[in-house]
C-alpha cells in the first residue's frame, strides 16, 4: 500500500487530469465546431467568451444534445475555477470528518495505519485480481469509514464483539474499495471512448473537407465514402453534405427565397391588420382560410424542440423558423403548412444557413414520399405502409404476426416517424444520424430505420398489447443509443425475394392501377 | 358497446370490467394533448404538437365497474382530416375540444360533430363538447351559455375545463364514464337486441383482443 500516493491528492489529480484531457480533446475538435461557409445572419464575430447565441449555434452544428453541450461547456469553465480551490480544500467536505488540507496528513492511508497500529493487525491488501495495476489513485470513500474507539465513559466491548466489528469494518472497506475501483475504471473507459469518438470525428472531418467534398460527384457513390457516411457525418460538414445529397432539382436561388419571404411578410402584416374582422361565426371557408394562413405556423414554432429553448418566442431561431416556413407556404400553396414540418425545418436551420435551409427544405419536401405524406394523400400513404409491411414480415416475422393479431397497422406509428423524419421521435443527435443516411439512401432508409426501431425493441413489444405498443412506439424511450439502433438498422435486409424497396413499391403501385376498381384506397372500416 | 366486456359472466363479487376507446378531436392547439396529459399524469407542460396520434391509458376502479380508458389523442390540423377516420373508428366516446378564447375552434368542433353524426349512430358513441382554457377568461370569445346551448340541442355532454389550472378535467372523463356505464345497464336490460349488434361489431373487424 505504501507505493500508492495519498488518497485525496491522488484522486483530485486524476480528476483534474481527466478534465484537462477533456479540455484538450475539445480544443482538438474545435475547428469542426466552427461555422462553415459563413455565419448565421446577425451573428457577431466569435468573441473569446462564447455568448449564448453562439453557443446555441454550435449546438446546432454539433448536432449533439443541448444538455450535453452545456455539460461540456461547464467542464471547461469549471476547470479554471476549480484549480485554485484544489490547492486549499478539495471537494472533501462530503464526508465531514475528513480534515481540511491544513491537517492533510490524516488522510485515509494514515487513518488506516493508525487503525492498524491500534488494533495490532496489518491491513492486508485485497487480492491482486480485485486491484488491477495502473490505478494511479487510492479509492476515496473508505476514508469515511472510521472505526472509532468506544468512548471512555461506556463499558468496553466484549472480545467477540470487538472482533466481529473489526471484521465487519474490514469487509466494508474492502467492498468500498472494490466498488470505487470499478467505478473509476468505468469513468476512464467512458472518457477514453469519448476521446476516441472525438478523434474519429476530427479525422473524418479532414477526409470530408479535403478529399470528398472537393470531388463530390466522383466520390459520393464510392464504397469508401458510403461507409464513412454510414458512420455519421461530422457536424461541421453535415449541413453541406445534406445540401449536396438532397440537391436542388427545383433550382431555388437565395434571391427566390427572399422574394417568397417578403411575400410571406406582407401576408402576415395584412393578416394582423384584418384579424379582428376575421372572427365571424361562419365556419367552413374562414376556418380553412385561417388554416392556410401563416398564422398557424406561429402556434407550432414555439412548440418545436421546446427543450432547446431556441425556437420559442424571443429565442434566437424563432424568427428564422417562422421565415423559412412562411416562405414555404407562399412558395408551395398547394402543400401549405402541415404539422410536422416545423421539426424538419428546425433540424435544417440548426445545420444550415437560412437560405440554404430553405432550399434544402423545399427540395426535401418535393421528394415523392414526403410529398405524398405532406399532401396527406392517404391512398399513397397506404402504398408506403404496404411496402413497409412487406419488409416488416420479411425481417421480423414474429413481431409482424403479433401486430397483425391486434390489427395494429403501421399508420399508428409510421405517420409520426415519417412526417417528422424521426426528428420528433428520436433524440436530436440520433435523428441527425438517421438523416445522414436518409440523404444517402433516400426514402427507403426511413422505413429501414422504422424496422430497426422495431427490431431493437422486439422483445418488449412482443409482450405488449395494442394500446401499449401504440403508446410505446409513439413515445420511444429517451435512452435509445445510436450504436444499438444503428446495429439494428444494419441487420435489416431491404431485400424481398431479390426485390429491393423501389421494386416492391413500384409493383404495389402497379397493382393499384390494375385493381383500382376492386381495391378502393379507402381503409377498412 | 365496450370492446372487452366481462359483465354478466364475471365471477361473483367482482365488478365487471370495460375497455373504452376515447378519441380527442378538435382544432390544433386547443389543448387536446394537454387535457389527456392532465387527466392521466395530472401535470401540465409544454407539449409537442401531435403528429398523427398519441396514446394514453387510464384505469378507473369504480364501485360498479373497472373501466380502462384507451385515449387516442389526434393531430388537430385540418389537413390531417383524411387520416383521422383511422383514429376515431370504433371509438366509444369522443371529446370535441375547442378553445374558449378562439371562436373559430368552436365552429371546427361543430364540423367534427357533423362528421361523427355521419359515422356513428347516436347510441354508438358518447360525445362531450369541451371548452378548454378557462384560465384564459380575459380573452374569452365563447360564452359558457353558447357552448352549453349548442351541446343541449345536440344532446352532448358539456363542460368547460382548464388543463393548465386543472379545472374540471377529471370531471369530464367521469361524466363520460357515468354515461357509458348507464348505457351498459340499459343495454343489459334488453340483451337480445344488443347481443346481436355486438356480434356484428366484432365480425366487422373490430379489434380482437384478449382480456
Amino acid at each position: 500500500p505504501a507505493a500508492l500516493p495519498s488518497a485525496p491528492l491522488g484522486f483530485t489529480d486524476v480528476n483534474l487530469n481527466s478534465r484537462n484531457t477533456y479540455e484538450v480533446s475539445r480544443r482538438r475538435s474545435a475547428p469542426e465546431h466552427l461555422p462553415h461557409g459563413g455565419t448565421a445572419p446577425a451573428e457577431p464575430a466569435p468573441p473569446p467568451q462564447e455568448p449564448a447565441e453562439r453557443a446555441r449555434h454550435r449546438v446546432g452544428i454539433a448536432g449533439s444534445s443541448f444538455a450535453e453541450f452545456f455539460t461540456r461547456n461547464f467542464f471547461t469553465k469549471r476547470t479554471k475555477e476549480l484549480k485554485p480551490a484544489v490547492q486549499s480544500a478539495p471537494g472533501w467536505k462530503l464526508f465531514g470528518k475528513v480534515p481540511p488540507r491544513e491537517n492533510l496528513p490524516k488522510d485515509s492511508k494514515i487513518i488506516q495505519q493508525e487503525y492498524e497500529a491500534r488494533t495490532g493487525r496489518m491491513y492486508k491488501p485485497p487480492p491482486p485480481s480485485a486491484r488491477r495495476k495502473n490505478i494511479e489513485f487510492e479509492p476515496l470513500s473508505t476514508t469515511a469509514l472510521i472505526l472509532e474507539d468506544r468512548p471512555a465513559n461506556l463499558p468496553a466491548k466484549s472480545v467477540e464483539e470487538a472482533l466481529r466489528h473489526r471484521q465487519e469494518y474490514d469487509e466494508m472497506v474492502a467492498e468500498a474499495k472494490k466498488r470505487e475501483i470499478k467505478e473509476a475504471h468505468k469513468r476512464k473507459k467512458i472518457m477514453r471512448e469519448r476521446f476516441k469518438q472525438e478523434e474519429n470525428i476530427a479525422s473524418a472531418m479532414v477526409i470530408w473537407v479535403n478529399e470528398i467534398l472537393p470531388n463530390w460527384e466522383g466520390m459520393r457513390a464510392t464504397r469508401r465514402v458510403r461507409e464513412l457516411w454510414w458512420q455519421g457525418l461530422p457536424p461541421s460538414v453535415r449541413g453541406k453534405v445534406w445540401s449536396l445529397a438532397v440537391g436542388n432539382e427545383l433550382n431555388i436561388t437565395p434571391e427566390l427565397y427572399e422574394i417568397f419571404l417578403s411575400r410571406a411578410k406582407e401576408r402576415w402584416k395584412s393578416f394582423s391588420e384584418t384579424s379582428s374582422e376575421n372572427d365571424v361565426e361562419d365556419a367552413g371557408a374562414s376556418v380553412a382560410d385561417r388554416e392556410a394562413s401563416l398564422e398557424l405556423i406561429k402556434l407550432d414554432i414555439s412548440r418545436t424542440f421546446p427543450s432547446l429553448y431556441i425556437f420559442q418566442k424571443g429565442g434566437p431561431y424563432h424568427d428564422l423558423l417562422h421565415s423559412v416556413l412562411g416562405a414555404y407556404t407562399c412558395y408551395r400553396p398547394d402543400v401549405g403548412y402541415v404539422q410536422g414540418m416545423s421539426f424538419i425545418a428546425a433540424v435544417l436551420i440548426l445545420n444550415l444557413e437560412e437560405a440554404d435551409a430553405f432550399i434544402a427544405f423545399a427540395n426535401l419536401l418535393n421528394k415523392p414520399c414526403q410529398l405524398a405524406f405532406f399532401r396527406v394523400d392517404h391512398s399513397m400513404m397506404l402504398k408506403y405502409f404496404a411496402a413497409f409491411e412487406v419488409f416488416f414480415e420479411e425481417n421480423l416475422p414474429k413481431l409482424f404476426l403479433h401486430f397483425k393479431s391486434y390489427s395494429l397497422t403501421p399508420d399508428i406509428y409510421l405517420i409520426d416517424w415519417i412526417f417528422t423524419l424521426y426528428s420528433k421521435s428520436l433524440p436530436l443527435d440520433l435523428a441527425c444520424r438517421v438523416w445522414d443516411v436518409f440523404c444517402r439512401d433516400g426514402e427507403e432508409f426511413l422505413f429501414r430505420t422504422g424496422l430497426g426501431i422495431l427490431r431493437l425493441y422486439e422483445d418488449i413489444l412482443l409482450q405488449m398489447d395494442f394500446i401499449h405498443i401504440a403508446q410505446f412506439l409513439t413515445k420511444l424511450p429517451e435512452d435509445i443509443t445510436s450504436e444499438k439502433l444503428f446495429s439494428c438498422i444494419a441487420a435489416i435486409q431491404m431485400q424481398n425475394s431479390n426485390k429491393k424497396w423501389a421494386q416492391v413499391f413500384a409493383s404495389l403501385m402497379k397493382d393499384n392501377k390494375e385493381g383500382d376498381k376492386n381495391h378502393s384506397p379507402a381503409p377498412k372500416t | 358497446m365496450a370492446q372487452t366486456v366481462t359483465s354478466g359472466t364475471s365471477p361473483e363479487g367482482l365488478p365487471p370490467s370495460y375497455t373504452y376507446k376515447v378519441v380527442l378531436l378538435g382544432s390544433m392547439s386547443v389543448g387536446k394533448s394537454s387535457l389527456a396529459y392532465r387527466y392521466v399524469r395530472n401535470d401540465f407542460r409544454e407539449l409537442l404538437p401531435t403528429v398523427g396520434c398519441s396514446f394514453f391509458t387510464q384505469i378507473l376502479q369504480l364501485d360498479e365497474a373497472t373501466v380502462k380508458f384507451e385515449i387516442w389523442d389526434t393531430a388537430g390540423q385540418e389537413k390531417y382530416q383524411s387520416v383521422c377516420h383511422l383514429y376515431y373508428r370504433d371509438a366509444q366516446a369522443a371529446l370535441l375540444v375547442y378553445d374558449i378564447a378562439n371562436k373559430q375552434t368552436l365552429s371546427r368542433a361543430k364540423l367534427w360533430l357533423e362528421e361523427m353524426e355521419k359515422r356513428f349512430l347516436p347510441d354508438e358513441i358518447v360525445i362531450a363538447l369541451v371548452g378548454n382554457k378557462t384560465d384564459l377568461a380575459a380573452e374569452r370569445e365563447v360564452t359558457t351559455e353558447e357552448g352549453e346551448e349548442f351541446a343541449r340541442t345536440k344532446g352532448l355532454l358539456f363542460m368547460e375545463t382548464s388543463a393548465k389550472s386543472n379545472h374540471q378535467v377529471n370531471d369530464v372523463f367521469m361524466a363520460i364514464v357515468q354515461e357509458l356505464l348507464k348505457r351498459e345497464k340499459e343495454k343489459a336490460s334488453k340483451p337480445f337486441l344488443h347481443g346481436r349488434s355486438t356480434v356484428e361489431l366484432r365480425a366487422s373487424g373490430a379489434r380482437m383482443r384478449c382480456c
